[in-house]
């Protein structure tokens, strides 16, 4: 039963005439059944002219059909212009959708990777060394607890925004619990205590969950892999951040910029070798890195239309 | 309508019933999360070996996780997958080249990884069925500040379940290797491809 409309459903999407080039397909039954495809494959299909991360791809409109529906058919994709990522496939039984980016500007951020990998090896690794060998773990485990409460305002209105009301209340309670016996954040006690996690939230992820694309891959100096939409979610959560606030008023540039530094520091900490070994996996770090990011993202957007645990 | 006939429907009940007895579950519920975790604990049980905790025996310690891997993951699986529609473009000859050379990168860089791991805890939560063959098999790793969703995607081969995907926050590992690949195989032949992961391995 599912084959049978998964066939009526790729024959009319194929036999679509104004979409398709028609001397491609003569026989297009043939074509589908010499090519397995599994259902998702087609869900795929149906996917991709809604304004999705592909809409700002170079080919617009009705394009991506047309690449699909070549690729179905064996055929060479003619597009060049694309990115290699974006160009489709049918996956085999089992494989999870492959998610996609649009990246125009991949020789900038090609330039931009770089610059971060290097200020990594040479900047943050050596620094963050030096770090953990004189402060004992047990204090950054409590900084780092500390520096994550500061976020927790952020969460609960990206919850909210989700209509993920338990969470965000959730996340209320953490907030409110933390920063009171927790001695401004200092203790997670909410976990063991209240037995309640943090529920991670982000503007990215927000507009995500709403159903907006990616628009296009974006490497940005010390964050790292973004896209424009979770750039734009990155901004908008330090809007959320109280210290945001304090350093217009209280604090001078510099000591932001040290509290900000210090919790990158605090961080990496707890990840040192964690690039490194990134790096010694992959054949191709820049293309590993942008797909492994989408894949994240991805997961993030689809966990937010999920209940919360 | 006819399905409202009360021998009709005693007969498809019998039907029913003939199928839930006659023929053996392919699927136990709980087998592929026992063998994955059987697995994972087995490597555990490596890394926390007190007899093994020297440096010198940083080799025994390496072989010892190989031959466990051996058995847990299924390689050609493994690289069928990631080359997908690419798969049939390499000669038996270069398949297999690719499966063993794929399976190299892996033990390396893995290993490596595999061998920081201490004092983490696994948790084995639960397992969801992904296709008819297929189950995704999930787990926490505990860490001191964060926790990580590692989930294993297993395939049933000759009556065993092994690992054909590893999604560590949901970031597949062969669809990450896929995106890498295809970027080389898009415009070169797959000798090019079996090049570059010989120079990677150090088997050029």
């Amino acid at each position: 039963m599912k084959r049978i409309c998964r066939l009526i459903l790729i024959v009319m999407l194929v036999s679509y005439p104004t979409v398709l080039q028609a001397q491609a397909f003569d026989e297009p039954d043939t074509t589908v059944h010499a090519f397995p495809v599994p259902a998702h494959s087609v869900a795929e299909l149906l996917d991709l002219p809604r304004p999705s991360s592909l809409s700002d791809a170079p080919v617009k409109g009705e394009a991506p059909i047309i690449i699909v529906a070549q690729a179905i058919a064996g055929e060479e994709i003619p597009s060049r212009e694309l990115a290699p990522s974006v160009e489709k496939e049918a996956p085999e039984e089992g494989e999870e959708e492959v998610p996609l980016i649009a990246d125009p500007l991949a020789p900038i951020n090609k330039a931009m990777y770089h610059v971060n990998d290097k200020l990594y090896f040479w900047l943050l690794k050596p620094v963050t060394q030096v770090y953990s060998h004189t402060v004992p773990e047990p204090f950054r485990v409590v900084f780092s607890n500390a520096f994550d409460n500061l976020w927790a305002p952020s969460r609960i209105v990206n919850n909210l925004l989700q209509l993920r009301f338990k969470a965000a209340g959730n996340e209320f309670i953490r907030f409110i619990f933390n920063t009171i016996a927790g001695i401004g954040g200092l203790g997670d006690v909410a976990t063991p205590a209240l037995g309640i996690k943090k529920q991670e939230a982000d503007f990215g992820q927000t507009l995500g969950h709403y159903g907006a694309g990616h628009g296009f891959y974006l490497v940005l100096p010390l964050f790292g892999p973004s896209s424009l939409r979770d750039g734009v979610g990155l901004a908008a959560d330090r809007f959320m951040y109280p210290l945001s606030y304090i350093s217009s008023s209280n604090l001078t540039f510099g000591e932001a910029a040290g509290i900000f530094a210090g919790e990158k520091v605090n961080d990496a900490s707890f990840h040192i070798g964690e690039y490194e070994s990134f790096k010694e996996s992959a054949i191709d770090p820049y293309v590993a890195m942008r797909d492994a990011f989408v894949q994240y993202r991805q997961k993030k957007v689809e966990d937010s239309k999920k209940p919360p645990e | 309508m006819s399905l409202r006939d009360k021998p009709m429907k005693k007969y498809l009940m019998s039907i029913v019933l003939f199928f839930w007895v006659v023929i053996p579950f392919p699927v136990f519920a709980g087998v592929p999360l026992d063998t994955v975790k059987m697995h994972v604990d087995k490597v555990l049980d490596v890394l926390r070996d007190p007899s093994l905790k020297a440096e010198s025996s940083k080799k025994l310690k390496r072989d010892k996780i190989r031959a466990i891997a051996e058995t847990m993951f299924d390689f050609t699986e493994l690289s069928k997958r990631t080359l997908a529609q690419n798969w049939s473009t390499f000669s038996p000859e270069q398949q297999k080249e690719f499966i063993g050379l794929y399976k190299s990168l892996l033990e390396d860089t893995y290993a490596d990884k595999i061998m920081m791991y201490t004092d983490e805890k696994i948790l084995f939560t639960k397992e969801v069925p992904l296709t008819e063959k297929t189950v995704e098999v999930q787990s926490t790793v505990i860490r001191k500040t964060d926790e990580i969703p590692m989930n294993y995607r297993v395939i049933q081969k000759e009556g065993a379940w092994v690992v054909y995907d590893v999604v560590v926050e949901g970031v597949s590992l062969i669809n990450n290797y896929r995106s890498q690949f295809r970027e080389i195989l898009v415009n070169k032949p797959p000798e090019s491809l079996l090049e570059t992961l010989r120079k990677k391995v150090g088997k050029a």
